[in-house]
């Protein structure tokens, strides 16, 4: 897989002539923008000054009104930049992630099954909603590998019978083969519960949470104090947390810097980074051209790639050949 | 009275609380030894096959090889108690061990197909006895806390749980490999 520095070179060097465009074409939006949004203000306002003066700004009909321009200026903004972001992740984030690894297809429509995102057992909550975009699927060093940003969601009624949208999980989601072979479930999540009530309330609360398997245990307390495992059988969970797998995992934490949520079930791996957003998507306020940007789209490639060569995936052992 | 029957009764249910959470420890630390002991017999299963292999090619070893074979032998006796169980395996492990490296000496053996295959074996049982001691050790730790921490200490008393013994990690696992040495052989 190619260095950060080489992938920065190649954003800059090989990507030059679709940036140039795409940020002539940003601008040009961003002015159109800036227009329509001043002639919006004057008529929100004008609108807004007769309404007070007729109707009142708390009547119903203010509220559908102020409801309408939301709508409309929403619509708006997503018609002048439908085809700008189009064109930006198949000019820059398709070549981008060919440049990583030839073997990898991207599709910007596509995401991961919700099949293999119930199968991770990282969110065991029903799902009312589910959407995603991103889809890359390939293989790095012969490890089948896929991933995508994912956008779960459930809905709750509240007392007055309105609905209600949840959160259940927002960010990047992968799923790769496994190096080893096992029957069992095993699940690492962020700990909460000991950061929160320290070790010894948090660690009854852990063993208590009947959503989950059993509590497991593990002999690093580094590991221990940033994860809590659950799993279906302990030594399947220590045969595939080994010592150098636990320093590995860790070791990813600090560089991701976001809520790390990871399974290993039916021979595979699933990672859930909870971003808590859409990564991938063109810059409209930003310039492209911009240092900060560009590490962005390529530092998230980067470690989200990375987690074959991070976690060791691509060590074949002694059993799998 | 209804003050003390209500604080008794609260007394009572604390205490089987405690009993059986020292209870589930104690059947969790037998469970999974009764799978470490089965990983130790798919080791004790392969040894006679890899000491059949490699001992034409290994006559410096010989005293090693006697020395794995006759472990396995004393390893396999019936009615051996869990602490016996657990240092025999550990001079096995060891043993094993320094056969694994030795071999590193002889190039006609690792052109042998079958002795590299019963190595890959070996190496994946390592591995699995490894997983089932840190976890045997985990429960084992687990079960020793609550016999000694305050309040479970006093039911465990009574109970007449003893202490547990943890397999010891071997020197030569806490060891890294030494490349440098296994080079100027």
């Amino acid at each position: 897989m190619k260095s950060t520095s080489e992938l920065t070179d190649f954003y800059y060097k090989e990507l030059y002539p679709s940036l140039e465009k795409l940020e002539k074409t940003r601008v040009e939006i961003v002015s159109k923008l800036q227009w329509y949004g001043g002639m919006g203000a004057v008529v929100f306002l004008l609108t807004a000054i007769w309404m007070g003066k007729n109707i009142g700004l708390f009547h119903p009909l203010s509220m559908a009104i102020l409801v309408g321009f939301i709508a409309v200026g929403g619509f708006i903004y997503r018609s002048m930049t439908q085809d700008y972001a189009k064109d930006f992740k198949t000019k820059v984030i398709n070549p981008l992630i060919g440049a990583i690894d030839p073997h990898l297809l991207y599709n910007p429509d596509f995401m991961i099954s919700q099949y293999l995102f119930e199968r991770s057992n990282l969110f065991p909550h029903s799902i009312d909603r589910y959407s995603g975009n991103d889809y890359v699927k390939g293989s790095i060093d012969g490890v089948p590998l896929e991933f995508s940003d994912i956008h779960a969601e459930y809905q709750t009624k509240d007392s007055k019978g309105r609905t209600q949208w949840h959160t259940l999980f927002r960010g990047l989601f992968l799923v790769a083969e496994f190096n080893k072979y096992f029957k069992a479930k095993t699940v690492i999540l962020p700990d909460q519960a000991e950061k929160s009530f320290g070790t010894l309330i948090g660690g009854w609360l852990q063993s208590h949470n009947f959503s989950r398997d059993d509590l497991i245990r593990l002999d690093d307390p580094a590991f221990e104090k940033a994860f809590v495992v659950y799993g279906n059988d302990p030594i399947e969970a220590h045969y595939i947390l080994s010592s150098s797998m636990m320093k590995r995992i860790l070791e990813f934490q600090k560089k991701v810097s976001y809520p790390l949520y990871i399974s290993f079930v039916q021979n595979h791996i699933h990672v859930g980074i909870g971003t808590k957003k859409d990564l991938f998507e063109a810059a409209i306020f930003t310039s492209l051209l911009d240092y900060k940007q560009a590490m962005e789209y390529i530092n998230t490639l980067r470690y989200t790639i990375g987690i074959i060569e991070e976690l060791k995936l691509n060590e074949k052992l002694w059993s799998k050949v | 009275m209804t003050l003390i029957l209500i604080a008794l009764g609260i007394i009572t249910l604390i205490a089987i609380l405690m009993y059986n959470s020292l209870i589930g420890k104690k059947n969790q630390v037998e469970n999974i030894f009764a799978s470490v002991d089965t990983v130790l017999k798919k080791r004790f299963d392969l040894i006679p096959n890899l000491v059949a292999s490699v001992s034409q090619y290994m006559q410096h070893e010989k005293s090693t090889l006697e020395k794995v074979t006759e472990l396995r032998a004393q390893a396999m006796r019936p009615n051996l108690s869990d602490e016996q169980k657990i240092s025999l395996d550990a001079k096995l492990t060891s043993a094993l061990g320094a056969i694994t490296i030795a071999m590193e000496a002889y190039p006609d053996l690792k052109a042998n197909e079958n002795v590299m295959h019963l190595q890959r074996s070996l190496n994946e049982i390592e591995e699995q006895i490894s997983a089932a001691r840190r976890a045997y050790n985990q429960a084992v730790t687990d079960l020793n806390n609550a016999i000694e921490m305050f309040p479970t200490n006093m039911i465990a008393g009574w109970m007449n749980l003893q202490r547990r013994t943890v397999f010891e990690i071997t020197v030569a696992e806490r060891q890294n490999v030494d490349v440098k040495a296994l080079f100027n052989r």
